[in-house]
């Protein structure tokens, strides 16, 4: 059967495109077998330094939860703000070749600096925090947008440039009927990277001077030496990427359903 | 005043320079004829004969190095906006926009003259019912074999009514039993509507089929001959085919098919 063939009036590539949902199941009998390890390893070797599940979960129900919230709206935020700078630069360095040349080496040595300078500076530089860890999550996450969907723009394919320039366009209707569309893809990847950056970096940047937060709620575990706090806040790091994921997923496969 | 879909090809030249090296390569060494309103040309010759360029340059993409390209008094690469609504093209590839359904890959063109929405879903769905795709219209390019694709493609450029309808070795990967269809189908098209069509080809049979005028091109770029098919007999045209060959092979004119220029016509 090829993608073309129909079947009922409906073509084999819409009809499987509606298959139902398929269980992860490798995904779950790996999580699994990893989470048995660890149980038996935390069996081994004394609890501060390999806390049981009983103990990560105990420490879970007394975590503040309203820190979760606190991270996830300075990431959501940052993000949008810098996919916001990075696609509005993108457009800018796409129709100005000028533009594009002088600006390419300054993306490039922003993105050579490593976060943990971007701390530093934030710090020595701001004195409120919440600007301090926007300021790092919007320096390091922009470029990554800026460079992907500028890639994505200058990739679009020139038998699709030439075809629609036969119907004459406009500038403006080139970049909406073509380029823009095109680069969804694109858009969708790189927000999937940076969210994934973007999780990483803002616990860095919260346990330099913020006093909410999870990456707070992990210094304080520090502080205290609660190994089964750090691996609790650890393991909530960890859903929330894997949550994001899969939403990030499904809206791609929501928007991108024209795709093979 | 000259008809939209009249073109003239006068001391046509193109040369390309080769990136890094900077060596001069001529696509096309000179071409001369005209075309007039309503005519269906087919042209045929083989691989890096600068068909493919010809059209690039008919379509206003390329500048040519020498001479001139005139489509209805205006010329496509100056004058390159004023060419909205009077030609199009339809490409070896199918060049569907992947993430548009059928329908509004067809829509494209309209939504680009700023025609009213309402009337073009009216226009896309009626030139998609009249390729056979009624039913296929909220499908996906990927959902669609090659020959329906290619149809959408010909709704397409049909779907604005231009002057000047172009094909550029547009049905030569599809199977014969399809690509004879839908060569029919955009011969047919084009008649009824009075349109000029421009169909590149390397396949010989492709051109007969037609049954219209063939332009023979040589390598690089040149007119090797000029045939009027209506003139000939069908008993003859089996030996034309071979003729054709021959030229094609040898790269040469056979003088029988002697080529006057556009100037030399005139005079």
């Amino acid at each position: 059967m090829k993608p073309g063939d129909t079947i009922g009036g409906e073509t084999v590539a819409a009809l499987e495109a509606r298959a139902p949902f398929r269980f992860p199941r490798e995904m779950v009998v790996a999580l699994a077998v990893l989470a048995i390890a660890w149980e038996i390893v935390s069996l081994l070797v004394p609890p501060f330094i390999v806390p049981g599940w009983g103990r990560i979960f105990k420490s879970l129900a007394t975590l503040r939860m309203d820190f979760v919230l606190v991270t996830l709206a300075r990431v959501v935020g940052a993000l949008v703000i810098s996919f916001a700078l990075g696609l509005g630069l993108a457009v800018v360095m796409y129709a100005s070749v000028a533009v594009e040349r002088y600006g390419r080496p300054i993306v490039r040595l922003l993105m050579a600096v490593p976060v943990v300078c971007w701390i530093l500076f934030a710090v020595l530089w701001f004195k409120w925090v919440e600007f301090r860890i926007a300021f790092v999550l919007v320096v390091v996450c922009g470029p990554v947008f800026l460079v992907d969907v500028l890639d994505a723009m200058k990739g679009v394919s020139k038998d699709l440039r030439d075809m629609l320039r036969s119907f004459r366009p406009t500038r403006a209707q080139t970049f909406t009927k073509l380029v823009l569309p095109a680069t969804v893809p694109a858009i969708l990847t790189s927000w999937k990277i940076n969210l994934s950056l973007a999780i990483r970096v803002v616990t860095i940047a919260e346990l330099v001077g913020a006093v909410t937060g999870i990456g707070y709620g992990l210094v304080v575990a520090q502080e205290l030496f609660s190994v089964s706090d750090v691996f609790a806040w650890t393991l909530i790091l960890v859903v929330i990427l894997f949550l994001a994921e899969a939403v990030l997923t499904r809206v791609e496969e929501r928007v991108l359903r024209w795709r093979a | 005043m000259t008809s939209a879909g009249t073109i003239e090809v006068e001391a046509l030249r193109k040369v390309f320079h080769q990136t890094g090296t900077g060596e001069a390569v001529v696509a096309i060494e000179r071409l001369d004829f005209v075309v007039a309103q309503g005519e269906i040309v087919a042209i045929v010759g083989q691989t890096g004969c600068g068909k493919s360029t010809f059209l690039n340059l008919l379509i206003g993409l390329d500048r040519p190095t020498d001479g001139r390209i005139v489509i209805g008094g205006r010329v496509p690469y100056d004058q390159f906006d004023h060419f909205r609504g009077v030609l199009a093209a339809v490409f070896q590839q199918d060049r569907l926009l992947p993430w548009r359904t059928a329908i509004d890959n067809v829509r494209l063109p309209l939504e680009l003259l700023g025609q009213q929405p309402s009337d073009q879903v009216e226009r896309a769905r009626a030139w998609l019912d009249r390729l056979g795709l009624a039913r296929f219209e909220q499908a996906y390019p990927h959902e669609l074999s090659g020959g329906m694709r290619q149809r959408v493609a010909l709704a397409r450029a049909f779907v604005i009514e231009p002057a000047l309808l172009l094909a550029d070795e547009a049905f030569g990967h599809l199977d014969e039993v399809t690509a004879a269809a839908l060569r029919t189908a955009f011969v047919d098209l084009a008649r009824t509507a009075g349109n000029t069509a421009i169909l590149v080809t390397h396949q010989l049979e492709e051109a007969i089929e037609l049954g219209g005028r063939i332009l023979v091109f040589g390598r690089p770029g040149k007119l090797l001959a000029d045939i009027d098919l209506k003139t000939w007999p069908v008993g003859a045209v089996a030996s034309l085919r071979a003729e054709i060959q021959r030229m094609l092979q040898s790269n040469a004119p056979e003088p029988r098919f002697a080529v006057r220029t556009e100037r030399e016509s005139r005079a």
